[in-house]
């Protein structure tokens, strides 16, 4: 898909090719560093881009960010939010490969005082990918909330690190997890929530949903909370099974067919991360991504 | 129209539950099919619409002459089967609006498109028939719906499908006394020369809205005595033992089987 043709005509919109970088926005980029001082919506677009030194995004103001990539050869990202006192980000990220390929993503996420964090990442990635996510919170009050979809297709091995460290006291960490794997697809998660000692009034929880379309697909869940601490509230699970076959009989006794019932269940299993985008273009963007991968399976 | 099986056996996990049954439903006719707790009535309308953890031993079902035990459930769906089910099932994140919009494309010849303008009206109208209320559309199928919305959900889509032959399986339970009234009227106003009906029930209550044409019983997975609505009154009165009585039949015990999962392909 070519997600370009989507955004060409957003007016925040920075570009990072390994030909040329476009920038149309009052952001200033310096060795890979963007700051984000003033209130407004961006949308940044990886390309097969060579990095040289990290990416740091620093946040100091209500920002809403949707970073999507669209590689065809093996890149690999390692991205640092920085987000200010008192800053907002909601991000969006869609790290997606036009041909087969593999690669590793890294991001850490570091939240100040009374910072918070709203973060939908969608992983439709085509092929192999290592994908760690680290965020610290830093001081009180910060506030994570990470929802992910990932939807792997058929062969694909995503192999997924998601830490949260409570690093002080009164913050806030939530992890949604829906999984969908097809035919050979390999989802292997461990999600982490870490209270250190000391760090009383915290709150960890996170959930893992999982659906596996063929009994050929593989999904394993490592849920992990290393509580340090009395006076906290943590909670996780995860829940993972094959689709359910009396919804599949409901729908395909109104006359559907087996891919047209599950086509329209897993179109209802997304539907709580998708419907978080606040952006129709993405919106269209990431239901077209996942109905491809369905489909193609289905 | 016609919906025919032939000397049925049917079984479940080795439990033989319908057991040489015979029935003719006829485009036009009303059939209300009564009898004790586990006699295989919602056997009956499940096999029909082609739930894969029965298993059919020997017998027939035909419709319009052709057999469909053969055909997926969604092929006799097509073909205009209906099961308004006892238990409907709840699918999160699928709207209702889009569940009834796909079950009406998958009707749709190859070449058609579906005129939504026209289709919303007709959802509309539905709903309001049914007293719905707004925002049916938009809810998730089935999720949060009290049981009596359940009941007049299965309802709305019978009257969006058109169905041939539909089975309405305990469609009463769950209904307060409104309720019902209501969903009779509605499928009363379905009955057409072109719609067989076959009601599951044990209650007179409902065959109070919609007439029936035959009222049979069965016992022990099969119809053992068809008559009309002086065997209803006879039942509402006196239950069953006075029909075993007369014809000789002893209870027999059947194993518990599950329904909890069930293959999704033959």
């Amino acid at each position: 898909m070519d997600i370009l043709k989507h955004l060409k005509d957003e007016s925040n919109l920075i570009i990072f090719t390994d030909d040329f970088i476009s920038n149309n926005t009052e952001i200033k980029i310096k060795n890979n560093h963007l700051l984000f001082e003033k209130e407004n919506e961006f949308f940044v677009f990886f390309d097969n881009y060579t990095l040289n030194n990290d990416f740091v995004f620093e946040i100091k103001n209500k920002v809403k960010i949707y970073l999507l990539t669209s590689q065809s050869k093996k890149t690999d990202y390692n991205i640092r939010f920085e987000l200010k006192e008192a800053s907002e980000l909601t991000l969006f990220t869609d790290f997606n490969a036009k041909t087969k390929t593999s690669s590793k993503h890294r991001l850490i996420i570091n939240l100040a005082k009374k910072a918070r964090l709203e973060f939908m990442n969608a992983l439709v990635f085509n092929g192999k990918i290592a994908f760690d996510l680290e965020v610290n919170l830093l001081e009180e009050k910060a506030e994570v909330t990470i929802e992910q979809l990932n939807v792997g297709a058929e062969g694909v091995h995503h192999m997924v690190n998601q830490r949260v460290n409570h690093l002080a006291k009164s913050t806030t960490s939530k992890i949604n997890n829906w999984l969908i794997a097809q035919e050979n697809a390999k989802l292997n998660y461990h999600v982490t929530g870490f209270i250190s000692k000391g760090k009383e009034l915290s709150k960890c929880h996170q959930s893992n949903k999982g659906i596996m379309l063929s009994d050929n697909s593989e999904i394993s869940v490592e849920p992990k909370l290393l509580i340090d601490e009395y006076d906290v509230e943590a909670s996780h699970g995860a829940a993972i099974g094959q689709m359910d076959e009396l919804q599949l009989y409901y729908l395909m006794s109104r006359g559907m067919t087996d891919s047209e019932a599950k086509s329209l269940i897993i179109n209802g299993y997304t539907l709580p991360f998708i419907s978080l985008i606040a952006n129709e273009k993405i919106e269209k963007i990431l239901k077209r991504q996942v109905s491809r991968v369905i489909r193609r399976n289905s | 129209m016609k919906l025919q099986i032939k000397d049925l056996y049917v079984s479940i996990e080795g439990n033989m539950i319908l057991k040489g049954l015979n029935l003719i439903v006829n485009g036009g006719e009303t059939h209300a099919i009564m009898g004790p707790n586990g006699t295989g009535k919602s056997t009956l309308a499940q096999i029909c619409m082609g739930h894969p953890s029965y298993k059919i031993e020997s017998g027939d079902i035909l419709l319009d002459d052709e057999s469909i035990i053969e055909k997926t459930v969604d092929e006799r769906s097509r073909m205009g089967i209906f099961l308004a089910m006892q238990n409907p099932i709840e699918v999160p994140g699928v709207t209702n609006f889009d569940f009834v919009k796909a079950a009406v494309q998958t009707r749709m010849k190859k070449a058609e498109h579906l005129r939504i303008g026209r289709f919303i009206l007709k959802f509309e109208k539905a709903s309001q028939d049914l007293k719905m209320g707004q925002g049916l559309a938009h809810r998730f199928l089935n999720q949060g719906f009290s049981g009596g919305e359940k009941k007049r959900n299965e309802i709305l889509q019978m009257k969006m499908l058109n169905p041939k032959i539909a089975f309405l399986d305990e469609i009463d339970s769950g209904l307060d006394v409104d309720a019902l009234k209501l969903v009779g009227e509605n499928v009363t106003e379905l009955k057409s020369p072109e719609l067989g009906l076959v009601l599951i029930t044990h209650y007179q209550r409902l065959l109070d809205y919609i007439t029936p044409d035959f009222v049979h019983i069965m016992i022990n997975g099969k119809i053992v005595m068809t008559g009309k609505d002086e065997l209803i009154n006879k039942i509402d009165q006196e239950g069953y033992d006075w029909v075993k009585k007369e014809l000789g039949i002893e209870d027999e015990e059947v194993k518990p089987y599950s329904l909890g999962t069930c293959p999704s392909k033959h």
